[in-house]
């Protein structure tokens, strides 16, 4: 039997406590010295999937292009309200909670990046983020999961990979193991006592011991040891720290259960989450909105997660990815279209922050996609790329990418050096 | 040549003559593992009543479905009103529902969600009809191979019910399109998908036309609220369907074709499109739509000139291709008899196959008579996937579906939400792809629900597993009606430890059983 890397990193931290050290204190220390992550054993990527396409121009607002306020009369930020960035870039309204993470250099956002095919489906392009290889629709697995299947260094842990919602994402399906949690309070055994579902629990435990075979004697073990862990972690009494507060709903649900697995060293590195409500074609809003309400919710979430995890944001990076942009011109309904390129937000300690990357192609008609919609300049795999080998240390991408070979050249830069 | 001398009366025993060659199943554990394996599990009793009337007889007459009754299921049956829509009323719903997408976007109300809108619950609510209808004729059908290769087809040619019109198409296509043929021959089954319009639709090829064709005037209506954000019609070839009919289809991912090959099928499928759904949304060929130049596929000649007849051309060709019957073939050994089938299974369907021209039903006579599917190491080789284990779990302790889709909800908890695989290559053989911790657990948890009456969406009587007050006797029936006696002494050891201080029997008896239907033996089949 092998020692499992969560016990190892606990006895690890027993022993600083034991040589009358607080680890913590190590760790602001280290943070001040050199302020890097930790080793790439410790360090955790969260993917937030925006379903349903956000406009990344009214998410990460061009307010220094007058184009930008001529195709959208009535729903561009008006540039009073716009959180600016850098002159030409700036936030919307509702993610100034952001700014601070901007300030501190650990913030980051990508522009003008997205999926090489052209579909404007949501079904299509949303298939070719989660499979990794746009165009190709057999695809059998997600990108995250063929990550997992190559980089062996986590295997040990039932919470390596784990997506917080009702089912098991595209992107996170395949051979590698996986979790789904829908509730962290009601992993495990159901019962109507505490009594009752312990005694449940190890009669499973037992039957699956000594009568299992193949795969679900190990897959068992695995799901055992995880109920052990999280009766540990006591999901039911957690309290954010420093007074985090997580907006209400879905996605606040997920990025605390996030934040509680992070600091339960369970050995979380991949945690996924579903946002929705982005497909905003018809009244969408400008500084207050549809989309606005959206944003919000994102931006309170992220702020709060960023609060609640404190110093352990130094080895955490948060993405937000969307399945395409949206048109650069207001349709009729005062909303947007299905585009191309979009932005995604990187920010957490290990981020190249305060910058906004990628090659902007700007929003002159003449360097649109198809004459409407910004045109793509990142291949969102060299992001995602970057953020596997830079961020989580992974040697040779070419089975995540099937058909596609990363290039640190290409690579955005959203993660330090 | 050795030859063999067996008895007559030796023979007429043993099933096949595959018994000599391996030590033989007795026939209970010969009709356990059918049940399992051929069927969604066995009802209490059904492994003695198969065994006693022959394995290889119940085989026969599961290969002929028309001759079994089946009142049960026609019953419940009747009150889905899904059945009673044709396609052209689904397909009028369909425009009903766009129609109220569009006046959404007029009226610039701002409701996120088109919840309130009854056209769009009534959708919702079909689908969902649907989807407890699968659960339905698994649990309660007499006709359980055809059941099961209803499943296995729908499976091979996946469409996704979430995708737009696909809702509205997709209980069509199961009920005309993969029914009629799911042991009929290949060759027609792959057409049929080929033109069906939850096909064409799901894979695009509607929308594939000839560069620089134009309808005439005649815009299609199937436009969704995605197409219809590009304000322009389809221009050019669509190779979504080209592709997956070659790589999934047919030949298989290493089937030996090139991309020119896949560009040749997408231009002799253009045209193969969905007539308006005011007109009843049938399959409808575009002769506009059709590229008419010289084609190659997989080194054969289409000359110019030609319209539909190509395709069906075509799809004869692919249907008959010696790859295609060694990629479907090794599919359907992995479906029935382990997830690495031996190559001596994939061989006996083959040359069935060549022998028959494809008659789905003799290949898979060729399996079930042959070595692979009749050797131990086959008897509980693979894992069941949640549909398998929730229906299977049912009909053990006789518990049947009841009216409402909650059961089918339940299925797509433990991860197998129906006709909603996402991608076109359907949801997998393998077990790696069903065992994770979390779907693990959740299947103790249904298996305890279940045996408590407490599993939503179920009626039952429990009963079938007799109240006895004796921890033996009882641990004897559940070893016996749940698991085909193949209880370890481990999980009798595990259960009788648990019984042993439960005073109430109605109690025991439940305990045992959730024990014993979310316990590992119960996984496999």
């Amino acid at each position: 039997m092998t020692i499992s890397r969560r016990v190892f990193v606990k006895s690890g931290g027993l022993a600083l406590f034991s040589l009358g050290l607080d680890p913590l204190f190590l760790a602001r220390a280290a943070l001040a010295v050199r302020p890097s992550a930790g080793p790439p054993d410790r360090r955790i990527l969260v993917c937030l999937f925006q379903r349903g396409a956000v406009d990344g121009l009214n998410m990460v607002v061009p307010h220094g292009d007058p184009i930008y306020y001529r195709e959208r009369p009535r729903i561009a930020v008006p540039e009073r309200d716009v959180v600016d960035l850098d002159g030409y870039f700036g936030l919307h309204p509702r993610l100034a909670a952001l700014k601070a993470l901007w300030d501190a250099k650990s913030l980051a956002a990508i522009h003008a990046v997205g999926s090489p095919d052209a579909t404007r489906s949501h079904f299509d392009a949303q298939d070719y983020m989660e499979s990794g290889t746009p165009g190709v629709k057999a695809t059998p697995d997600g990108w995250l999961n063929r990550y997992c299947q190559h980089d062996r260094e986590h295997q040990d842990t039932p919470f390596r990979a784990v997506a917080f919602g009702p089912q098991l994402p595209r992107i996170l399906a395949g051979s590698a193991p996986t979790l789904a949690i829908d509730d962290l309070q009601a992993f495990g055994l159901k019962g109507p006592q505490p009594a009752a579902r312990d005694r449940l629990t190890r009669a499973f435990e037992e039957l699956y011991a000594g009568s299992a075979t193949g795969l679900l004697s190990t897959t068992s073990q695995e799901a055992f040891e995880a109920v052990q862990t999280l009766k540990r972690v006591d999901p039911a009494h957690y309290q954010p720290a420093d007074g985090a507060e997580y907006p209400r709903g879905r996605l606040g649900r997920a990025m605390l259960e996030i934040a509680q697995l992070i600091k339960a060293d369970v050995g979380l590195q991949v945690a996924f989450a579903d946002v929705t409500g982005w497909d905003t074609h018809v009244n969408q809003g400008a500084s207050e909105g549809q989309l606005a309400t959206r944003l919000g919710e994102l931006g309170q979430a992220l702020a709060a997660f960023t609060r609640d995890l404190g110093e352990r944001m130094r080895d955490v990076v948060v993405l937000t990815m969307s399945e395409f942009g949206r048109t650069v011109r207001e349709n009729g309904n005062a909303g947007t279209d299905h585009g191309h390129a979009t932005a995604m937000l990187v920010l957490g300690g290990p981020v190249n922050g305060g910058r906004v990357l990628g090659k902007w192609p700007g929003l002159d008609p003449a360097r649109r996609f198809e004459g409407r919609d910004v045109a793509v300049t990142t291949d969102f795999r060299d992001l995602f790329a970057e953020l596997l080998a830079r961020h989580l240390g992974a040697g040779d991408l070419s089975a995540t990418f099937p058909g596609f070979t990363p290039d640190p050249a290409r690579f955005p830069g959203a993660i330090r050096a | 040549m050795r030859i063999r001398i067996v008895s007559p009366v030796l023979a007429l025993l043993l099933p096949l003559n595959a018994r000599a060659q391996h030590p033989a199943l007795t026939p209970h554990d010969s009709a356990f593992h059918a049940l399992n394996r051929l069927a969604y599990g066995p009802r209490p009793g059904e492994v003695d009543r198969v065994a006693a009337q022959g394995v290889m007889s119940w085989i026969d007459r599961q290969l002929v479905p028309d001759r079994i009754a089946d009142e049960r299921l026609t019953q419940r049956e009747r009150g889905l009103t899904i059945l009673d829509d044709d396609r052209s009323d689904l397909a009028a719903m369909y425009v009903a529902a766009q129609r109220a997408r569009r006046g959404r976007k007029r009226a610039d109300s701002a409701a996120d969600t088109l919840d309130d809108n009854p056209v769009v619950q009534r959708g919702r609510r079909l689908a969902a009809q649907f989807q407890e209808l699968a659960v339905v004729r698994a649990a309660l059908s007499e006709r359980q191979m055809y059941q099961v290769m209803v499943d296995f087809w729908t499976n091979h040619f996946n469409v996704y019910l979430a995708k737009g019109a696909d809702r509205f198409l997709t209980s069509d296509y199961v009920e005309h399109t993969i029914r009629p043929h799911a042991l009929g021959r290949f060759e027609d089954l792959l057409i049929a998908t080929a033109q069906s319009p939850a096909m064409l639709f799901y894979l695009d090829n509607w929308q594939s036309v000839a560069p620089g064709s134009s309808p005439r005037g005649r815009r299609s209506a199937w436009r969704t609220a995605e197409t219809q954000a590009r304000k322009r019609t389809p221009q050019g070839i669509n190779e979504n369907y080209a592709r997956e009919l070659l790589e999934l289809h047919t030949l298989g991912v290493d089937g030996g074709y090139t991309q020119q090959d896949v560009i040749a099928v997408a231009r002799i499928l253009t045209g193969w499109g969905i007539r308006r759904p005011q007109h009843g949304g049938d399959f409808e060929f575009h002769d506009w739509a059709h590229d008419t130049g010289e084609k190659q596929v997989l080194g054969v000649r289409f000359p110019a000139g030609h319209g539909r007849d190509e395709g069906v051309r075509l799809l004869t060709l692919l249907a008959n291709h010696p790859t295609t019957l060694q990629h479907v073939s090794q599919e359907l050994c992995q479906r029935l008899v382990s997830d690495d089938p031996p190559d001596g299974c994939v061989d006996d369907a083959l040359a069935a196959w060549r022998q028959s021209n494809g008659d789905i039903r003799e290949v898979l006579r060729a399996i079930l008579h042959g070595p692979a599917f009749w050797s131990p190491v086959s008897v509980g080789a693979k894992v069941k996937t949640p549909l398998e284990f929730v229906v299977s779990a049912m009909r053990a302790v006789s518990a049947e579906p009841d009216t409402t889709p909650r059961l089918a909800r339940v299925v797509a908890r433990l991860g197998q939400p129906l006709y909603l695989h996402v991608a076109p290559d359907g949801y997998p053989e393998r077990e790696a792809a069903w065992v994770n911790s979390g779907a693990l657990l959740d299947r103790m948890n249904t298996a305890v629900a279940l045996a408590a009456g407490r599993l939503p969406g179920v009626t039952m009587a429990l009963d079938s597993i007799a109240l006895v007050a004796d921890a033996e006797q009882l641990i004897a029936a559940v070893n016996d009606k749940i698991l085909g006696g193949m209880m370890s002494e481990n999980t009798k050891a595990v259960i009788r430890r648990q019984i042993a201080d439960v005073r109430d029997p109605k109690q025991a008896t439940a305990l045992a059983i959730g024990l014993a239907l979310g316990g590992p033996e119960f996984q496999r089949q």
